[in-house]
């Protein structure tokens, strides 16, 4: 009897917290939308983004047991282009991401060609992203994407990779080339800065 | 006959001479640069001889003299963007918690917004008047006569905007920085459209704007530049060194003041 007197007490919240290494960050405008519209999602939790490093800090509830693919996905979602990404759990254990680049089993390309084409973009938070598009594609080497130019310099190996893989990769990231238009769903939803001016 | 041709070679030159001063405008030359080590800035004010500047990167407000020596630091903003003076109040757009703080003197009060905004990014207040551009809503909201008048949607053609990021009222007119539309859009009060100025001009990004009784002054961000237009929308001059990213313009008694936000420093620009 005397127990239905004890009182209850909710347990208290615990978060794990996340750091995810962003790329190409330039614009406030869109780097601190990204984090407003970050914060918005359900069980985020103190979202910063460090400008000068680049590294966004946020919690998320513990029993929610979020992963490296979740986090990475809904970065990507917002705008971002993530490097790396560490979970720290509140047990103290850490999930930390590999370098995607390095994920990739990349072959040692024997025949090397190199190329430049065209692909729209404005700022460096679309040379990230058009960057790491190609790269993350087996079969290619170095990636360089000037807004100066808007021409990507590639060192691929056809035997592996044909260069219009490389072109769609591009475009589904939401940058148009040559060869590949980008959805225009996926184009709407770049951050402001990297709304290129359509043909 | 000699003198004749003497007098009208005269006047002539004098016509010629008085021609010739009304046609040249005013040019900005570069004057000095204030150099900030721990703040980035990205929005700026000013009362006479201090200014006012938004760290947005480290959520502060500070209050500066002319050569960027801190005298006051205010703390805890979350995204402080483009700030305005209104007598001793200092209105500060919190971005990240879409609410316009005032600051006077260490008070802190919040501006009763009628509207829900979405990322307020500039302000300008005049009295009882302000006008907010309104980010994340593209749209800008204009307070008068104690009502809010909201105008414009997400769009490229006239009267619509693509993320407003700075305003100001002038000459009874409202002047919008359509940032990712790459121009500045004049409305009259009643939120009318009037004008599009800059399209052809190649801005990436017009994210700051000042206007006064002649001049329009646009900060192009990716492009390191400031364009000087005159009412008419016609270019009369533009600025492409001494800049990092500028996000802000002031222009006060001949001085012209910039704002480098990735250089973290005032590009400071006098009268020739």
């Amino acid at each position: 009897m005397t127990l239905a007197f004890i009182p209850t007490f909710a347990q208290k919240t615990t978060y794990d917290k996340v750091e995810v290494q962003v790329d190409g960050l330039g614009c406030p405008f869109c780097a601190y939308g990204l984090e407003k519209k970050f914060k918005e999602l359900k069980g985020i939790k103190k979202v910063r983004i460090d400008m000068e490093t680049g590294l966004m800090k946020f919690n998320y509830p513990s029993d929610k047991m979020i992963d490296i693919e979740t986090v990475e996905n809904q970065v990507d979602k917002a705008g971002y282009t993530p490097v790396t990404t560490t979970i720290t759990r509140i047990n103290g254990e850490v999930v930390a991401s590999v370098n995607e680049e390095e994920m990739i089993e990349k072959e040692v390309l024997k025949n090397v060609d190199k190329t430049s084409f065209a692909v729209r973009g404005n700022c460096s938070m679309c040379k990230a992203r058009i960057e790491k598009a190609a790269t993350s594609l087996a079969g290619v080497g170095v990636a360089t994407w000037e807004a100066e130019t808007q021409l990507i310099q590639l060192e691929y190996d056809p035997e592996i990779i044909d260069i219009k893989e490389i072109h769609k990769a591009i475009a589904k990231v939401g940058h148009d080339t040559k060869k590949a238009k980008a959805n225009d769903e996926i184009y709407d939803n770049l951050p402001p800065c990297c709304l290129y001016k359509r043909n | 006959m000699k003198i004749k041709i003497l007098i009208e070679l005269i006047f002539s030159v004098i016509v010629f001479t008085l021609l010739s001063a009304c046609s040249n405008t005013p040019q900005w030359k570069y004057e000095r640069t204030i150099q900030f080590e721990d703040i980035t800035p990205l929005g700026i004010a000013k009362k006479g001889n201090f200014l006012w500047i938004s760290d947005s990167d480290n959520n502060k407000v500070l209050k500066t003299d002319l050569d960027g020596k801190i005298i006051e630091t205010y703390e805890n903003f979350d995204r402080p963007m483009h700030i305005d003076m209104d007598g001793d109040n200092i209105f500060i757009p919190e971005y990240g918690a879409d609410t316009i703080t005032i600051i006077n003197a260490n008070k802190r009060t919040y501006l009763p917004i009628q509207n829900e905004l979405d990322a307020p990014a500039g302000i300008d207040v005049n009295g009882q008047d302000y006008a907010i551009a309104d980010f994340y809503n593209h749209r800008i909201v204009y307070h008068t006569n104690g009502e809010d008048l909201t105008f414009g949607k997400k769009g490229k053609v006239n009267g619509e905007f693509h993320y407003p990021t700075d305003i100001q009222f002038a000459n009874n007119l409202i002047y919008v920085a359509d940032a990712y539309n790459n121009r500045v859009q004049v409305f009259d009060k009643k939120g009318i459209f009037k004008q599009s100025i800059g399209e052809e001009d190649g801005m990436n990004a017009a994210t700051g704007i000042y206007v006064t009784d002649k001049e329009i002054a646009v900060t192009d961000f990716e492009n390191n530049r400031i364009l000087i237009y005159d009412l008419n929308g016609k270019l009369l001059q533009i600025l492409d060194e001494n800049f990092d990213k500028p996000t802000d313009i002031i222009i006060n008694n001949n001085k012209f003041y910039v704002i480098n936000y990735k250089g973290r420093s005032i590009a400071v620009f006098t009268i020739e």
